[in-house]
């Protein structure tokens, strides 16, 4: 693990505390009946953990990347569900860190403080991975935009007071012509559509967002006209890692749920085999060798270094590993593993590969950086000798 | 020895295929919801013969052999996974009495068995904490009457629909597994009682729960082979459990990357149907690659089965197999999908969480390498 300094330890601390009293108990049941949780919003209240991204002038916690990393993994060893309310509150916010005034801060990051939490609106069902095809749009009218179209899978939808949305300002420009809002919730053909149940993390709200005629003040836009693209593309670049937050969080209580059991099968002083001893072994590598990947683009992040690409790696890397571990977990435990709340875990997982980007989506931009440099200057020998 | 298929056998997976469109296609959706036991579907399982194909005609059986029995079980998991390890489990049950019954246990049970009238179970597991299969939570001890058996077999799949079932109990505490024995026991035997069913994370429909044996006495005849057959009952029977659920698994991937494909054709991302990205051709090349292996693995040992030859070790490759590839089948169907692919309103997330409860190592998990290099280093 990094070195964590002793500020940072004590976050930590308080954090695996939280989960341990505010989320392990309540996981299952909210697991089992796919509900969100509001009461987990009135108990991290007083913590302020939903504004640990709000910087001090605005009356947040202003965490380093790190730390934030740090806070999302203990909520992802509690419940991936939990920790996604607080991950995509704080995806949403970084849209704002990225392009608001500080007008447009204080309007988002109030509501923050006062622990409520907002979204990010992005995808649209023609828009996944392409995610530059969306059909929403606004349109200029006075001193306001008029927003039409809809948003689906939207984390936190039903429960946010403040959204980021991105929508066409000039539909012709294509990917050009997006540019990003912030939406109030209550505002006048703004509605929740469906709420989607899904295989896992089903104690976070998805929804789908409707806008009819919703006007907006020309004061909500973020940046400029047709700015909407990059924006997305910075936010995403900084939300990346609190996937491979929580993903190794995943990771790390499927593979301590599974010694715990394995021990318990095992009379006192007896070990499981070697085959057994070294699948846990190489789980255990492979959760550091995440972790370690992790805190480094947390690092270059708080060091201001480009870390764009190390962002794709670490939330495909780690995610791949969260799905991987999950899965040996169950297995390894048999039938207790299938028929208990450590089979959530699985479920759980597999969205960390989908979600922010999936894994494909990463791999094309990593892939891009490997490829970029010039190919070299000697021609490669064909053929044998 | 050949790999393909004979014509019967070819015929009896088209006739499983064609069962499951007519009568598990229409229920999969509301079985998994509701987790019921599809009480009628398993009758017409019993009509069509599917509950007594590797049973011998002598016993009203189809005398198919096990090619045929996996090739079934695939067909059925193609549309629902549940129903095929009612099949499995029934089939494991059936499959213990033929192979170890002595002539009046085969002549009393297997006709009830292969015409689906009775419905078996093979009670095996226990919770810990012992490695292994269990071999201290079931007790059987002597007693005038024959046997009373008291304690607990875990995980028992067909549980309160089974009209029998096959239990391993110990019947010498000192000893532990080296003196499992295997009983005959009614699902109506006094003190016999099944307990809550498990919540399983998949596989719905075919019920989970405990046994539960409050002294329940059984007659000197209810001894499946000797008490120095325990061992061979549970290491042969669930070898063919393993064979029998890996053609399930492969039924699930059969059918996800089938899905996948299709929802890919007509998926439309960057102006194109992704099928045409190869990225998502390669997730699916793969599947469809480790689909082929492990059939071919898989029938195989059920061949060697049809032959009398000893399958254990096929057995074991076919489970280490899947044990690393079997869930992935679905872990990358379901990324073909995307966020569409996560919704439960989507069939593949069924299929996931169905086919990890088919690829599962019970205690102790390194049981399949370890027949495997016993074998080889014999």
């Amino acid at each position: 693990m990094s070195i964590l300094t002793a500020e940072q330890k004590q976050i930590q601390a308080e954090a695996t505390a939280f989960v341990a009293k505010e989320i392990i108990p309540f996981a299952s049941k909210f697991d089992q009946s796919g509900e969100f949780h509001p009461y987990l919003l009135d108990a991290a209240r007083e913590s302020r953990i939903f504004a640990m991204a709000v910087p001090k002038a605005f009356g947040g916690l202003e965490y380093s990347a790190l730390t934030q990393a740090v806070v999302l993994e203990a909520w992802g060893y509690g419940c991936a569900g939990m920790g996604t309310t607080l991950a995509a509150s704080v995806l949403s916010m970084d849209s704002v860190l990225v392009a608001g005034t500080d007008a447009q801060k204080k309007q988002f990051f109030e509501p923050m403080v006062r622990g409520e939490i907002g979204s990010f609106g992005l995808t649209e069902p023609s828009a996944g991975s392409d995610a530059g095809n969306g059909k929403s749009t606004a349109v200029r009218v006075g001193d306001e935009y008029v927003l039409n179209g809809s948003k689906c899978w939207i984390t936190n939808g039903g429960y946010s007071s403040v959204f980021v949305i991105y929508a066409l300002t000039d539909p012709a420009a294509g990917m050009k012509g997006i540019s990003a809002f912030i939406v109030e919730k209550g505002t006048p053909g703004f509605t929740i559509g469906t709420v989607d149940h899904k295989l896992g993390i089903r104690s976070s709200n998805t929804v789908e967002l409707l806008f009819k005629d919703v006007h907006i003040p020309a004061a909500n836009l973020l940046g400029k006209e047709g700015e909407g693209m990059k924006i997305a593309m910075k936010t995403l670049d900084m939300a990346r890692p609190a996937i491979a937050s929580l993903s190794l969080g995943l990771a790390q209580r499927a593979l301590d749920e599974c010694v715990k059991h394995l021990q318990q099968l095992y009379p006192e002083k007896a070990q499981p085999g070697q085959t057994l001893q070294f699948k846990l072994a190489d789980m255990k590598i492979e959760i550091e060798a995440a972790r370690q990947l992790l805190h480094h683009t947390m690092n270059l992040r708080d060091a201001g270094l480009p870390y764009s690409a190390e962002s794709a790696m670490t939330k495909t890397n780690a995610s791949d590993t969260a799905m991987k571990i999950t899965t040996q977990a169950v297995q390894l435990m048999g039938s207790y593993g299938y028929t208990s709340g450590i089979a959530k875990l699985m479920r759980d997982a597999k969205i960390m590969q989908i979600y922010e980007g999936t894994n494909q989506i990463q791999r094309l931009v990593i892939s891009r950086a490997v490829l970029a440099p010039a190919r070299p200057a000697v021609a490669v020998q064909k053929g044998g000798n | 020895m050949s790999i393909l298929l004979t014509e019967e056998q070819e015929l009896i997976g088209q006739s499983a295929r064609d069962f499951a469109k007519e009568y598990l296609d229409p229920i999969v959706v509301d079985m998994d919801h509701t987790g019921q036991y599809p009480a009628a579907v398993v009758k017409a399982l019993a009509e069509h013969d599917f509950l007594g194909l590797f049973l011998q005609g002598e016993y009203g059986g189809a005398e198919a052999g096990y090619v045929s029995l996996v090739e079934a079980i695939e067909n059925l998991a193609r549309s629902s996974a549940a129903v095929a390890s009612i099949v499995i489990n029934h089939s494991l049950a059936a499959y213990a009495i033929q192979r170890w019954g002595a002539a009046s246990q085969k002549k009393d049970y297997l006709p009830a068995l292969a015409a689906g009238s009775t419905l078996g179970g093979f009670a095996v597991f226990e919770h810990g904490p012992t490695p292994g299969v269990g071999a201290s939570a079931l007790q059987a001890t002597r007693v005038p009457e024959g046997w009373a058996l008291k304690g607990t077999k875990a995980y028992v799949r067909n549980a309160g629909v089974a009209g029998l079932y096959v239990v391993l109990a110990c019947t010498d505490p000192a000893a532990g597994a080296k003196s499992l024995a295997a009983f005959i026991v009614s699902a109506k035997a006094s003190g016999l009682t099944v307990g809550p069913l498990a919540e399983t994370m998949g596989l719905k429909g075919c019920p989970v729960a405990d046994l539960v044996f409050d002294n329940v006495i059984l007659a000197e005849s209810a001894l499946l082979g000797g008490i120095a057959d325990g061992n061979a009952i549970v290491t042969e029977t669930l070898a063919l459990a393993s064979v029998a659920e890996a053609a399930q698994t492969v039924g699930i991937g059969q059918a996800a990357v089938e899905h996948a494909a299709a929802y890919a054709k007509t998926r439309v991302q960057f102006g194109r149907p992704i099928a045409s990205l190869q990225a998502i051709q390669t997730l699916l090349a793969e599947v469809a690659t480790d689909c082929h292996l492990a059939r071919l693995g898989l029938r195989v040992a059920a061949q060697l089965l049809d032959q009398g030859e000893p399958f254990q070790v096929e057995a074991a490759m076919v489970k280490q197999f899947l044990a690393r590839f079997g869930s992935k089948l679905l872990i990358d169907t379901v990324q073909v999908e995307g966020g569409f692919g996560y919704s439960e309103f989507m069939p593949l997330p069924r299929l996931f969480r169905d086919i990890a409860g088919t690829t599962l190592l019970e205690a102790p998990a390194d049981y399949p390498e370890k027949t495997i290099a016993a074998a080889l280093l014999a």
